[in-house]
């Protein structure tokens, strides 16, 4: 197993359901999430920021 | 005559992320006098080791839980439930990569906590290699960590549970000593970040996902020169050779997780679930954690603090998040008091305007 820390933008969604989707969608294209936020809102590109650590086997 | 007591219990969760230089809360245990002060006027305070951990020194009350980060953030998505416990079998696991004197004084930390305060410990374990932790500083001001040697945690937590019969993890891991480091002399000055806590986070992390038990972390160092300076925020992690007491208290009494799936009936009586939770407390700016996200599908109370300031930039209203924003953690209290004992704050003021017909 491997430690990974990983960085990605994803589009600001309609819900928070739809987020929290589209969080998940976007960690398991690196590995198993381990810990994650956001940790920025871009309002004017409606993007946020992502910051997270994955694990890979 | 007997009255019956259907009141349902108040439940709350504070949350103070580590790592990420909250002004409240980001140092050595800062944030105990407000567990504590919550505690005084909830059921039961849902907390995690960040926010109870001083080093030497440590909050516990008897309706305060003790629950790992990840643990947390499963608690919050449903999908695992708390059950308290009277006591938990603690094993520690001390991380290869320590030097044996180093190594001895987390030992004797261990029968200190053991003769002194009565907590139940099983033999303790190496891990088989060390554990090698990296550290990383993030663009947006976060601390986080990763670990070249994932397995060997994993062997040692496993070995520890399957032989010694332990209930929780306390891991100790050898973190690399930079006395004169920018961070760590703001650290110890009370600002700037915790460099240390995105990779005791993944640790910890990592053991709760794997083996689904209570764990926590704390870092093996050499001790640090006198500091003339030092701010009282930090001045508890810098009382002895070892941060790890409060880890051990903390997990003496941690609550078992709920995983079973398919549930049974039992586990819906005996464990405290998060649609539970009446009110989560967290840093005005940090709003895009997993746990914050999760409540916000739920019927829970998200309660911000501005005050708290942090090194993130996600505020409620930027997420469409319906929140209590408030500016100290003292108008918190009082915000739970209040709604606890049926009242609406917007009734404490002294203007009320009257009561109006629907448009």
């Amino acid at each position: 197993m491997t430690t990974h820390f990983i960085t990605a933008e994803i589009n600001m969604q309609e819900s928070v359901a739809d987020l929290h989707q589209e969080i998940s969608a976007t960690l398991s294209n690196y590995g198993q999430p381990l810990r994650w936020a956001v940790t920025s809102v871009d309002a004017q590109q409606q993007t946020l920021a992502l910051e997270a650590v994955v694990t890979t086997d | 005559m007997v009255s019956l007591g259907v009141n349902r219990p108040y439940v709350v969760v504070l949350l103070i992320p580590t790592g990420i230089g909250a002004s409240i809360g980001g140092y050595a245990g800062d944030a105990i006098p407000i567990a504590r002060s919550i505690a005084a006027v909830v059921d039961c305070l849902i907390t995690h080791p960040n926010v109870l951990n001083g080093a030497q020194l440590y909050g516990s009350a008897s309706n305060i839980l003790y629950v790992e980060g990840y643990g947390l953030d499963q608690f919050a998505s449903g999908k695992w439930g708390l059950r308290p416990v009277h006591q938990n079998r603690v094993g520690l696991l001390l991380d290869q990569g320590i030097e044996p004197e180093l190594r001895i004084r987390h030992l004797q930390a261990a029968d200190a906590v053991r003769a002194t305060l009565g907590v139940s410990m099983t033999d303790y374990a190496l891990t088989d290699t060390p554990l090698d932790v990296g550290l990383h500083l993030s663009s947006s001001g976060a601390a986080w960590g990763t670990i070249t040697n994932p397995d060997s945690l994993l062997r040692g937590a496993e070995k520890l549970i399957r032989d010694g019969g332990a209930e929780a993890i306390a891991v100790v891991s050898r973190f690399p000593d930079e006395p004169n480091s920018p961070s760590l002399q703001a650290y110890r000055h009370g600002q700037g970040v915790d460099h240390l806590a995105g990779a005791e986070a993944v640790i910890s992390h990592l053991v709760v996902r794997t083996f689904h038990i209570p764990c926590a972390h704390a870092p093996a160092l050499q001790p640090l020169p006198l500091d003339l300076d030092l701010a009282p925020r930090s001045a508890a992690e810098e009382l002895g050779y070892t941060f790890l007491p409060s880890v051990l208290v903390g997990l003496n009494r941690a609550p078992q997780f709920i995983t079973h799936s398919p549930l049974r009936p039992v586990d819906r009586i005996d464990g405290l679930w998060a649609n539970q939770v009446d009110a989560v407390v967290v840093p005005d700016s940090a709003c895009g954690g997993s746990a914050v996200l999760n409540f916000s599908h739920s019927a829970t109370r998200l309660i911000t603090v501005t005050e708290n300031q942090t090194q993130m930039a996600v505020f409620p209203n930027q997420l469409q998040l319906p929140a209590l924003r408030l500016n100290s953690y003292l108008e918190v209290i009082g915000a739970i008091a209040a709604h606890r004992a049926g009242v609406h704050v917007e009734t404490l003021v002294s203007h009320l305007s009257s009561i109006k017909p629907i448009p």
